[in-house]
């Protein structure tokens, strides 16, 4: 496909010129935008002049601090000399009137293991290390 | 590289070591130099006078600024060129559907131009299409592009910029280029379908 005759056509498009004198003109406001940008403050003395300025806005008067002062002196001296206070700290110890609790005196406990004496018990649990299957009862083995 | 896009390189290093030195003058004459090929590269992708105007300050402005950081590494046309796609790209992408056109007349040499006569004529008088309107269609077709490929006629049908030069400009491949080319001109074709034929 040959695209020649569009390019050709497209090519007219290069006859849309400016005025005539303008590229004149644009040097000179080349060199006008130059100098306003020099003039112009950068971005961050911008950002300085309105940290500033906000700053300035909140600042507290410097008798603020005096009031302030004050009233955390007085705030004081109301709390110490409340009605009611004595002086004396307050006793919040519990008092016992129960006799204090005593423990026995503890007997020796033997780690001896005494073997089972019942005939009924052996012939229930013949001693073994070996685990043997049985057959299931659901009879308590404890209820004598 | 052609005659018409990279005349007098050596001149250009030496005015971009001059205002690399501190002399404005030399970025002067650089001014001067590539203010009219660039109005064409933003005027073409806008289709608005008064956005170019304005874009042009700012991409110069943009050069100047960042002309200490220029190392040669590129030719300054091709820098140049690349700042001036760059920041038309982000504007048109800004600008979004804002679209008013604001079109410089042609030039009266347009009427003598072969390719006019054979475009407006089409062989046959009574249909005979005016200038405006003929800039009217061309206009509605080009911005009917999207941004890459309106960008690839623009340099290269419009300002006879080659391939090799377009893709270092855009940093993609001569292939690239060439691709947008053929769809972008298909495209054209489909808009402007009544003077395919000649």
């Amino acid at each position: 496909m040959s695209h020649e005759p569009m390019h050709r056509i497209i090519r007219l498009k290069r006859y849309e010129q400016p005025r005539e004198g303008y590229f004149d003109d644009f040097l000179m406001e080349f060199h006008k935008r130059q100098r306003a940008e020099l003039l112009r403050p950068s971005i961050g003395e911008l950002l300085m002049d309105r940290i500033h300025a906000i700053l300035s806005e909140i600042r507290v008067p410097a008798m603020a601090y005096a009031g302030a002062a004050a009233v955390a002196v007085v705030a004081s001296v109301v709390i110490l000399h409340q009605p009611g206070t004595t002086g004396q700290p307050r006793a919040y110890a519990a008092s016992y009137s129960q006799p204090p609790v005593t423990v026995p005196s503890m007997q020796p406990v033997s780690l001896r293991v005494e073997p089972p004496t019942s005939d009924r018990f052996d012939s229930l649990f013949p001693p073994s290390y070996l685990l043997r299957p049985r057959a299931a009862n659901h009879e308590s083995p404890l209820s004598f | 590289m052609t005659p018409e896009t990279e005349n007098q390189p050596n001149n250009d290093m030496e005015l971009v070591a001059r205002t690399q030195g501190g002399d404005p003058t030399a970025f002067d004459e650089l001014v001067v130099k590539y203010s009219p090929r660039l109005y064409g590269l933003v005027y073409h992708m806008t289709s608005n006078h008064e956005d170019t105007n304005d874009l042009l300050q700012d991409i110069f402005s943009k050069a100047y600024r960042s002309i200490a950081n220029f190392r040669g590494n590129s030719s300054f046309y091709t820098w140049m060129h690349s700042i001036a796609v760059n920041m038309t790209i982000n504007f048109l992408k800004k600008r979004n559907r804002r679209q008013h056109p604001s079109l410089n007349d042609p030039d009266s040499r347009i009427e003598n131009d072969p390719d006019f006569i054979a475009a407006t004529s089409n062989g046959d008088p009574t249909k005979e299409v005016g200038i405006h309107e003929l800039q009217k269609k061309l206009n509605t077709a080009m911005m009917k592009l999207s941004h890459d490929h309106r960008m690839a006629v623009t340099m290269f049908d419009i300002q006879g910029i080659p391939h090799a030069e377009i893709a270092k400009i855009l940093k993609v491949s001569e292939g690239t280029v060439r691709s947008r080319l053929f769809y972008a001109h298909r495209q054209l074709q489909n808009s402007l379908h009544e003077f395919k034929k000649n």
